[in-house]
């Protein structure tokens, strides 16, 4: 199913130039069908990422494949959105009203949306490392006959784990601020395997005292829907692409662990159901909402569907470890089960292996077009400019 | 551990035959350059070899009770750390070699009671998993020694002894543009390089006499199939050094809104530091990191790259952002050095990266780089134009007082005579600028004096900005109403153009027939001041009819007193006007006295007559001396020397 979408947007994208060139030659109606288009393949991409299946493991909500989905339609969206604003429309117009003020706010929302991906890219460090802990899990696990040294073995990794994808966002600020030890208080303690605190939660942080939650909050500043006339003209793709900046960089922060979330769940989107294009986008983000705010209370490292999945079967071998400590031995029936569940985790970490260098490249894409754009529209505004007299 | 010691030969010729395959395995498994592959198929031999030893043993029934032996021999030797305080290896080389052979033994009875579970019995199993757990405890120990022994002896190196901090054009302009108005301070800074930049610089990150130890902990957690707790470990500790050392070089993390929104003078130190930073954190750090990591974990395939990657990634990124976010800045032409010095210092570095990243899985970190190096080489030609456009539109509503050398042109001159230090960079980078420009800059208008350097890409564009500078010198001068004063400006900025041309390594890409054509131009203006100024001061003691031999007396005392008057009037504007350059302004007083005070000596001589006190109120002496007066920048008055 996903090949035939990339392929109808990569078709999309194409039909976009071609009405351009059409655009160019001062065509206001064609203008006006590029503005719908656009916005038609908003709602067309937005819908297949709300419908997604979540049963089928491998596209569910917020897994790596849908975020690597997600940020494959931004770039998409991103670039049609380039094209409607620039290409076909006579340039002097983004220095005019409205655009003159919508601009200079989109390209803050740019600047503060490059910080996030860089915040994520960190966070994406954090999940590498709960994988190799989960694999050490799954390599454990798998010996065959399974005896206590080897589901002591587990634990130790499920302790890390555990609590490395437990640590909240406030500790993950605190333990940077004050100089990590590696104390493991070898005296009194006889436990067997002493898991080494604070072993290596999230790494180098944004910056100080920034927080992911605010920054996304700030984003949401004067995003306000255009009104009257402003509707039909530019004023309205800048709107759309904010909201579509704002939405991704918001689930991304939901979906991998980030430097301060406080708040996050309370950032509102400023998106009118009337709108067509916005329905799917208002559906992920009341459908995530509600899941950040289960999660929240209890302090989650994110909302990425393989973490979860992780912390879900982590539980369950944590019990099974637990029991097995405490038994001895265990049935054939609970050795089939932690098998099973084990197997699962394996799969998971497949998939993260598969998944997470391509999810950070793909981050790492977003940054440099946001990049890119950003220059493109200051050098056109900067070429407007230049009829007037210069500052200097 | 040699499994034939501990039977009793019952079985001779089976154990002759064991103990021969056993030594030919130990033999083949001392070979350095094996295969990962190959090294595990000869333990997994060892092991069992060690076992059909026992096994033959078992058979004079003395098998397992011999294995139960072993094992509680050597749970003895690990289980009595568990309740010492003691941390092993800073216990002794014997204790922690005594504790490494232990481990190996477990791990030989695990791997060989393993290798014989097809006729599985209940003893048997129970000691499998007696084995595997105190196995276990052994390898979570290993760990813990292993942070603690890179913790202990991890070594942080002062990095004022890696690269002197101000290096070449460290103190350059910090100024902004706008602030133009200001008089330039810092002049450069020597050329103190002392360490040769291009070397590598290897320390060692943690302690050279505990590198055998992590070794052997590697290979003993890699052989039983711990390898990936023994990487968290390694990597953990070492990335957290990493980031420790990088606060400890004194750099920030900082957001990109941060840096976009710092003022320039902050903007210029971090971006100063990170030059610096980024040279010893690649050519140092990084470089002495990945030999610690081949040295630990060098016959083990691509794990030590993927240690490596792990480790640096997070920093490197962090670095990398901070370039990001200066080449998005806005390009003000200030930042055109600095800019220059981050694009060179990237450009050297990308071989080091690119051996560091070789493999694939580097290969985004290699990718951000030549990513960076790109906008960095954009943002640098963007604020190159913005430096030109700045010069060409710099303007003024007044006339800058004096008629001295204007802070624009300070600025420009002393800002482009750092440019030749980065002759290299901006030829490379202006090469593809206006490719028209091309052909004129193959032949270029100046005669037979083709030397490389004044055909080069940087050459054409220095003089364009220099040009550029004069047309807008010219457009000053025209604020001026005295057309004397524009004369006196003129000369003073060409001549300041030529000096600091001349006293630097820009001579070198102007050229000499440049140089001459600026000379004689500072000259023409001189000549023009000269006759703007005097000529009509002068025409007052003209003889208008040379044929007589003097004149009367009323027109010699209306001349002596339209001298006089105009003399006056010039001393007092002119000495309010200035020439900062003693040598030009005693060249131009000279060639003024010359022509003045001879006309006035003539004129007085001619009419020795009438040359009473009274009506000559100046006399040639005094006319000389006050010449010495003028331009030196505060208005003077002749009034009330004399009246008449």
């Amino acid at each position: 199913m996903p090949a035939t979408d990339y392929q109808a947007s990569f078709l999309g994208r194409i039909s976009i130039r071609r009405n351009q060139v059409i655009a160019m030659d001062g065509n206001h109606e064609q203008e006006l069908q590029d503005l719908e288009l656009f916005s038609k393949h908003v709602s067309e991409r937005f819908a297949e990422l709300l419908s997604s299946p979540d049963d089928i493991p491998f596209d569910a909500l917020l897994s790596i494949s849908w975020l690597r989905k997600l940020l494959d339609f931004f770039l998409c969206c991103e670039a049609e959105f380039k094209g409607v604003l620039m290409m076909g429309n006579d340039p002097s117009q983004i220095s005019k009203p409205p655009l003159d003020r919508l601009i200079p706010e989109f390209l803050d929302r740019s600047v503060k949306a490059l910080d996030v991906c860089n915040a994520v890219t960190n966070g994406l460090e954090s999940v590498r490392h709960y994988q190799k802990l989960a694999e050490i899990v799954v390599s454990a696990l798998e010996q065959k006959p399974i005896g206590d040294g080897q589901s002591r073995r587990a634990k130790k990794a499920l302790t890390s784990l555990m609590s490395a994808m437990n640590v909240d966002d406030k500790e993950c600020s605190a333990a940077k601020a004050t100089e990590r030890s590696w104390s493991f208080s070898r005296r009194g303690v006889s436990s067997k395997d002493r898991v080494p605190e604070h072993f290596r939660s999230v790494s180098n942080q944004v910056a100080k005292n920034w927080s992911a939650a605010k920054q996304i909050q700030a984003m949401t500043n004067n995003l306000v829907p255009p009104r009257g006339a402003e509707g039909s003209g530019l004023a309205s793709p800048v709107y759309t692409m904010s909201v579509i900046m704002v939405f991704v960089m918001w689930a991304l922060v939901a979906a991998i662990p980030c430097q301060e979330r406080n708040g996050l769940s309370a950032i509102h989107f400023p998106a009118p159901k009337q709108l067509n294009w916005a329905q799917s986008i208002i559906g992920l983000h009341e459908k995530i909402g509600e899941e950040w705010k289960k999660k929240e209370k209890k302090g989650t490292a994110g909302l990425l569907d393989e973490m979860q999945k992780m912390e879900k079967l982590g539980n369950i071998l944590m019990d099974f470890t637990d029991s097995f400590q405490f038994h001895g031995d265990i049935t054939d029936q609970k050795a089939e089960e932690a098998a099973a569940r084990s197997a699962e985790l394996a799969e998971t970490c497949r998939r993260m292996e598969e998944g997470l260098l391509p999810l950070q490249i793909q981050i790492r894409e977003v940054f440099h077009r946001i990049v890119k754009t950003r220059t493109e529209l200051l050098n056109a505004l900067d070429q407007v400019g230049k009829s007037s007299p210069p500052l200097l | 551990m040699d499994g034939c010691r501990s039977g009793v030969p019952t079985y001779e010729g089976d154990l002759h035959v064991v103990a021969a395959a056993h030594h030919i395995v130990k033999a083949l498994g001392a070979t350095k350059n094996l295969s990962d592959d190959l090294r595990k198929i000869l333990i997994d031999l060892d092991s069992h070899l060690s076992m059909i030893t026992s096994n033959i043993d078992s058979k004079g029934g003395r098998g397992l009770v011999d294995v139960e032996e072993r094992l509680d021999q050597a749970e003895r030797k690990i289980m009595r750390w568990e309740t010492d305080p003691m941390m092993i290896w800073d216990s002794g080389p014997k204790e922690a070699s005594d504790y490494l052979e232990a481990v190996d033994e477990t791990g030989k009875l695990v791997d060989g009671l393993r290798g014989l579970s097809v006729h599985e019995n209940r003893k048997q199993k129970e000691i499998l998993h007696r084995a595997m757990n105190i196995f276990q405890t052994a390898m979570s120990r290993l760990e813990e020694e292993l942070i603690h022994i890179l913790v202990r002896h991890g070594q942080q190196f002062e990095p004022k002894n890696m690269y002197s901090r101000s290096i070449r054009k460290d103190i350059v302009y910090d100024e902004s543009f706008v602030s133009v108005e200001d008089e330039p301070t810092k002049e450069t800074s020597s050329q103190n390089c002392s360490n040769d930049e291009s070397g590598e610089c290897i320390v060692d990150l943690v302690h050279a006499d505990v590198i055998p130890d992590i070794k052997s902990i590697a290979k003993v957690m890699f052989t039983s199939n711990y390898g990936p707790e023994f990487c968290e470990a390694f990597i953990s500790v070492q990335k957290e050094a990493l980031e420790q050392y990088f606060s400890f070089l004194g750099t920030e993390y900082l957001s990109i809104e941060d840096v976009l929104k710092m003022e320039w003078t902050c903007l210029s130190s971090k971006m100063n530091k990170w030059t610096w930073s980024m040279k010893i954190i690649v050519r140092v750090y990084l470089a002495s990191e990945k030999q610690l990591c081949d040295q630990v974990l060098g016959g083990l395939g691509s794990v030590s790259s993927y240690c490596f990657l792990e480790i640096s990634k997070a920093t490197i990124l962090c670095l990398l952002n901070f370039g990001e976010a200066v080449a998005m800045g806005p390009h003000r032409p200030e930042k055109l050095l600095r800019l220059l010095d981050m694009y060179e210092t990237l450009a050297d570095l990308l071989r080091d990266i690119d051996t560091l990243f070789s493999e694939e899985a580097g290969s985004f970190i290699q990718l951000q780089f030549h990513e960076l190096l790109e906008r960095l080489g954009e943002s640098a030609i963007a604020a190159f134009k913005a430096f030109r456009v700045a010069i060409s539109s710099n303007g003024s509503l007044y006339p800058f007082a004096g008629g001295g050398v204007h802070p624009l042109n300070k600025y420009v001159m002393n800002y482009i005579r750092m440019f030749p230090e980065y002759w290299n960079t901006l030829n490379l980078l202006l090469k593809n600028q206006h490719p028209g420009v091309a052909d004129q800059v193959t032949k270029p208008d100046y005669g037979p004096d083709t030397s490389l350097l004044t055909s080069c890409p940087m050459a054409y564009h220095l003089r364009s900005i220099t040009s550029c500078l004069e047309s807008n010198l010219h457009k000053k001068s025209q604020l001026y109403k005295d057309e004397a004063l524009q004369h006196i400006f003129l000369m003073n900025n060409i001549h300041y153009l030529v000096q600091k041309v001349k006293g630097s390594e820009l001579r070198l890409f102007f050229g000499d027939e440049w140089i001459r054509k600026h000379n004689a131009m500072f000259q023409q203006h001189a000549m023009n001041y000269e006759r703007a100024t005097w000529s009509s001061v002068v025409s007052f003691l003209k003889d208008n009819n040379p044929g007589s031999s003097s004149m009367s007396k009323s027109t010699f005392k209306e001349r002596c007193k339209g001298f006089s008057i105009a003399f006056e009037e010039v001393y007092k504007t002119q000495t309010s006007w200035s020439i900062p350059d003693p040598q030009l302004r005693e060249d131009l007083r000279i060639s003024t006295s010359l022509k003045v005070v001879l006309a006035y000596r003539t004129f007085l001589g001619r009419n020795l007559a009438y040359t009473d006190d009274k009506c000559v109120k100046h006399t040639v002496e005094h006319v000389e001396n006050s010449l010495l007066d003028l331009f030196g920048g505060s208005s003077r008055s002749l009034r009330n020397s004399r009246r008449w």
